[in-house]
């Protein structure tokens, strides 16, 4: 089932397209990782999803609901990429506000706010004021209160910017854990190890529009990787050349192969050249990164 | 999922009453200062009373009617701090990202500050009651719907000038200018009679000038008389309204006019 349907946005800022065709479906229960470099369109999308910005053209609906309506909102819970929280009231109170502003009843919301102080490891700073906080545990309270509601759709901007490694394992748990609950999640990031953790499928954003979007081994396999060959002395009859779509460069005693598929180019290779194996101390696969994929699809 | 407004609108109240709580300073700091000056201005409007005649206010009246309009127009920047801290510490947004509607957030967050004003007048005039036996002659409950008008029309104002100000420290020295002036013109510190005569013609340009007189007149005059100041608050707290409507509107005029270009450029 489709819990965000983004169709067609565009946006200008100025003469600044902001978004410029933007497309993204998101089914119940997925991750959908939402990567780009900066002013790709990510944080604006965010924001009209959020109902916070109105598009020139397009539309974004939750669970089929127009986002401009209230109902809309309701079903949606918001990280955004700044700290959004009162530093003079502590972080019980930021999250009874927003317990309050989703409706729900008080014993209710007593309930998920002890869950979540849990979940996110914030039980101890509880009645602490949210300026005396580290940066880590306001950016967990951050996500708390974007999740106070069980909302269907998350949209989690870039919520460990900054984060220490425990703030960033409880909050992707968390994150894991509400996606099992069945809630669509965008998570927009610049660490994308991060979306291997999570298991997350992938939107590649580029100047307000959607390069990639799919499964990540899939668009993965697509991407390059390498194979490094050491050598004790490496023969200078040993070819280096690029040919087809196999680059092959030669550094040292080293040869690094760049290919879709690394290993079937360098069986052929090795093979003209027996001399060669003589020499061989060892051979490392390179599998293609999230990074690798980023930069490829950014570059073609 | 959803429960009626008055939840939503409750949840904001209680929030923003523990934000107020958790900086009472310059609140406290107006109702003190307020206090001490009706101590000491009060005889000064006593012995200048002849020069004023009879239909102006004298002595205790003067004083604690000028203070209280004068220490609520400086309450009109706490409150429009309150406003201002919204967008300082980025949860504007995030409340509009809620489920609440924005008059739910905007009644949720303007009812405690407005309660403080009122508050404020309530013990300014409380205490030259007890103390120096201030006494209405319209009755306490002209005096109240002076009150409620009044702060009514300096919390509009200050959501005015929460929109347009662009940090607290903008706010803080236009508030100060805008709370002195008006001051000034209203007749709080100098009785109007008093003032230069080129400020005595601007004087009615000033809210502070009608909340004087509907103060006035529910101190020594009858509630007919308040008519025509209540109604002059009302036309400043619209224009605190228009003026906080058309800038929070703007992106959203720009965009929906962007649309309909879109549209039209459609075959």
């Amino acid at each position: 089932m489709t819990a965000l349907k983004a169709h067609a946005l565009r946006k200008r800022f100025g003469p600044i397209a902001a978004l410029d065709g933007f497309d993204l479906e998101i089914a119940a229960g997925e991750i959908a990782g939402l990567v780009g470099h900066n002013g790709a369109g990510k944080t604006t999308f965010a924001r009209v999803t959020a109902g916070l910005v109105l598009t020139d053209a397009g539309s974004v609906q939750i669970l089929g609901i127009d986002v401009a309506t209230a109902r809309a909102r309701s079903l949606l819970g918001l990280a955004p990429q700044e700290l959004a929280l009162y530093p003079t009231a502590t972080a019980r109170e930021n999250l009874y506000l927003f317990a309050g502003l989703y409706g729900l009843r008080r014993r209710h919301a007593h309930r998920r706010v002890g869950q979540l102080a849990e979940d996110l490891v914030l039980g101890d700073v509880m009645d602490r004021r949210v300026r005396d906080l580290s940066g880590g545990q306001q950016r967990r309270l951050q996500a708390a209160a974007a999740m106070i509601h069980r909302p269907p759709v998350l949209l989690l901007d870039e919520p460990t910017v900054g984060a220490d490694p425990v703030t960033r394992d409880a909050l992707l748990a968390t994150v894991r854990t509400a996606a099992n609950e069945g809630a669509a999640v965008v998570y927009t990031t610049h660490y994308l190890p991060e979306l291997d953790t999570l298991e997350a499928t992938l939107a590649v954003a580029d100047h307000g529009r959607i390069l990639a979007r799919g499964d990540r081994a899939a668009l993965l396999a697509t991407v390059p990787g390498h194979a490094v060959v050491e050598f004790d002395c490496l023969p200078a009859a040993l070819a280096v050349s690029t040919y087809g779509p196999v680059e092959i460069r030669r550094e040292d005693r080293r040869l690094t192969i760049t290919a879709t598929e690394p290993a079937a180019a360098l069986v052929p290779l090795l093979a003209a050249h027996p001399d060669a194996t003589a020499h061989l101390r060892g051979i490392e696969l390179r599998p293609p990164t999230l990074d690798d994929l980023y930069r490829h699809l950014v570059r073609s | 999922m959803t429960r009626p407004i008055s939840t939503r609108v409750m949840a904001e109240v209680r929030h923003q009453t523990v934000l107020i709580a958790r900086d009472p300073g310059p609140m406290i700091g107006y109702v003190v200062m307020g206090l001490l000056l009706i101590c000491v201005l009060r005889p000064l409007y006593a012995a200048v009373g002849h020069i004023l005649g009879p239909a102006t206010l004298l002595g205790t009246d003067q004083a604690a009617a000028g203070m209280a309009v004068m220490f609520s127009l400086f309450a009109l920047k706490v409150g429009a701090a309150h406003l201002l801290n919204e967008r300082t510490w980025h949860t504007w947004d995030r409340l509009r990202a809620s489920s609440a509607g924005f008059g739910e957030i905007l009644v949720g967050k303007t009812v405690p500050i407005f309660a403080v004003i009122v508050a404020q007048q309530a013990i300014l005039f409380g205490f030259s009651a007890i103390a120096f036996g201030l006494k209405p002659r319209a009755g306490w409950w002209a005096l109240l719907v002076c009150a409620l008008a009044w702060s009514a029309c300096v919390l509009l104002l200050g959501v005015g000038a929460s929109t347009l100000a662009r940090s607290p420290a903008q706010l803080s020295a236009a508030g100060d200018i805008f709370a002195l002036v008006t001051t000034v013109l209203a007749g709080s510190l100098v009785p109007v009679v008093l003032l230069p005569g080129w400020l005595r013609h601007l004087a009615p340009a000033s809210p502070g000038y009608w909340a004087l007189d509907a103060y006035r007149n529910a101190l020594i005059a009858s509630p007919a008389q308040l008519v025509r100041p209540l109604m002059m608050l009302v036309v400043f707290a619209a224009i605190g309204v228009g003026i906080s409507a058309l800038i929070g509107s703007w992106p959203r005029l720009i965009a929906i006019r962007r649309r309909s270009l879109e549209v039209v450029r459609k075959p």
